[in-house]
């Protein structure tokens, strides 16, 4: 009997094993070798050139400007998606009817694809859009929305912020929902009432759902490839170029595989750092108001 | 008292529709740019008239340039999409079931390998995936599409802490009556597990079905290329013809949208559970 469980469960298991053998395990190892060598991903020739890669990108100036626009992409996303979701959140949570309506209404941005919406994006803000006009029209402004080394990360990071801004409200509400009425009226009882019972009510007992969201946003700003391939290709000057247009344009459009891997290794460390730290920090600030 | 609590609950509403407004706006004025004359596209925020004229120009050509497959497209994307989280819904269900039903030695272990691969940065990856898919004869295949992306651990971890809360003496008793467990799963466990599987699957379809990095590097035939993917290279020489990038773009979220708004019932049952 036992047997026959084991058998049924590495069987059952086994598209896993196999498909990280194939897609994980093989690349891994692979990648690990293919950074230490100067490979053009086309030649048959090519040489190990031990830690060349990782020295040219440190001090190359596309590599350092994507690690620098990471962090202003997340100085820009993560106080703004916080903010817009939890504000969505607390309307949902007291809307007394049609709360799953607006739920719904509210997630239909993260249903969008990053090209779709960056089309309409360069719609919206194109030279003769209403938008534009009414700027220019009625306030005499003419903005250059993604020339602009500081409006075209923060278009981006709008974008973004509406696209997530339903999902993590999601995450906050059912933070919300999950404080029990007890220890609220015990508060009332405290006297704690209006900003008191927000200060020492709800935000403490939100705090597991605001350490998600945080090191979720925080997370995905690594990850940020379609909306500036799409919107600005990186521009201008390299002031929306992310780890991945980085990657990607060195591997496949100039064809340095080896180069490209290295820095996909950089990137690697990078994030895990990074996200660790933000880990740390928001567990020391949460753990000196005890609130855990 | 309760005239403050009225006036309250309307400025609550009135706050509701107005984020509601900024949420679906983007969707609309997509819309609108796919029907509105070319001449008033970005250019009006109300059309004065509606015409068709973007979507004939997307499937029959303009004079000067080439017509694009869009519909060629919109079906790569079709089958790529649906065989891709067939397969991942499949698989998903399969592993979390061995792994929190099934008593075999070594399950924590692959327990632990899954979690440990969910926080791995997967871009680390990309460029020898992609020497394995083009190893493997499968560049400019749908292969290449469909089976790197076959397995998803996401999927296999939410359904393993779903089926853990089945309890183990519904699986026993089948058990006694001769069931082996490839009947469990079809005729147990999966109809209990309806409303997870409906937010897994939406989730799985949309984030495969946007995928762009991945099918834009391994697919470079006109022919077999992805709706997604084809839309963002024609953003440039297209750039100059806004309309029909509307109209693609509407083509694009259509089939999403229905998915979601078909199965926006389970919605909120099912989220609860992947929100914990």
């Amino acid at each position: 009997m036992n047997k026959h469980a084991a058998k049924v469960g590495w069987l059952l298991a086994s598209p896993y094993l196999i498909y990280s053998a194939i897609f994980f395990l093989i690349p891994l190892f692979w990648a690990l070798y293919l950074a230490f060598t100067n490979w053009n991903l086309i030649s048959p020739e090519y040489e190990t050139v031990g830690m060349q890669n990782f020295l040219d990108a440190f001090s190359s100036p596309s590599v350092r400007a994507a690690f620098w626009v990471t962090y202003k992409f997340m100085l820009m996303f993560v106080p703004i998606v916080i903010a817009g979701s939890l504000f969505l959140a607390l309307i949902l949570h007291h809307l007394p009817r049609w709360k799953g309506l607006f739920a719904v209404g509210y997630f239909l941005p993260y249903l969008a694809s990053g090209v779709a919406s960056s089309i309409v994006v360069k719609g919206v803000i194109s030279y003769n859009s209403p938008l534009n006009q009414f700027l220019r029209d009625a306030l005499g402004w003419d903005i250059d929305w993604l020339g602009s080394p500081i409006l075209a990360p923060l278009v981006i990071a709008l974008m973004m912020a509406w696209k997530f801004v339903g999902y993590y409200a999601l995450l906050f509400l059912s933070g919300l929902e999950s404080i029990p009425k007890e220890v609220y009226e015990a508060a009332e009882i405290d006297g704690a009432i209006g900003w008191k019972r927000v200060w020492h009510v709800t935000i403490p007992m939100l705090y597991p759902s605001f350490y998600t969201v945080t090191i979720l946003a925080v997370g995905l700003m690594f990850g940020i490839f379609t909306e500036p391939y799409v919107l600005t290709g990186g521009g201008p000057e390299y002031a929306t170029h992310t780890w991945q247009l980085e990657i990607y344009n060195q591997a496949f459009e100039k064809l340095n595989a080896g180069y490209g891997t290295a820095v996909a290794i950089i990137n690697s460390i990078v994030t895990f750092a990074s996200i660790f730290v933000f880990r740390k920090v928001l567990e020391k600030w949460g753990g000196k108001h005890g609130w855990e | 008292m309760a005239g403050s609590k009225t006036w309250k609950v309307g400025l609550l509403y009135v706050l509701a529709f107005a984020v509601l407004f900024v949420m679906v706006f983007p969707y609309w004025y997509m819309l609108l740019g796919s029907l509105a004359p070319w001449n008033e596209v970005d250019r009006k925020l109300i059309p004065s008239s509606l015409t068709l004229r973007s979507y004939e120009w997307l499937f029959q050509g303009g004079e000067d340039v080439v017509p694009r497959p869009w519909l060629r497209a919109f079906f790569n994307s079709l089958l790529v999409t649906s065989a891709s989280t067939l397969l991942m819904l499949v698989t998903a269900v399969m592993v979390g079931y061995a792994l929190s039903k099934v008593k075999f030695k070594g399950r924590q272990w692959v327990n632990n390998a899954i979690l440990f691969q969910m926080f791995y940065p997967s871009i680390i990856l990309l460029i020898p995936l992609f020497l394995i898919v083009r190893y493997f004869g499968w560049y400019n295949t749908y292969w290449a599409m469909i089976l790197p992306k076959a397995v998803n651990l996401w999927a296999i971890f939410m359904y393993t802490n779903f089926f853990r809360s089945i309890p183990d003496e519904l699986i026993e008793a089948a058990k006694m009556d001769g069931a082996g467990h490839f009947t469990i799963i079809r005729r147990i466990v999966w109809p209990m597990s309806r409303s997870i599987t409906t937010i897994i699957f939406l989730f799985l379809f949309m984030e495969r079905w946007v995928e762009l990095l991945w099918d834009m590097l391994v697919v470079n035939n006109e022919k077999m290329l992805t709706l997604n993917v084809l839309l963002a290279q024609m953003f440039g020489p297209y750039g100059g013809y806004p309309g029909p990038m509307y109209a693609a773009s509407v083509l694009l979220t259509l089939p999403i949208l229905i998915l979601f708004l078909l199965f926006s019932k389970n919605f909120k049952e099912g989220m609860q559970f992947i929100l914990k």
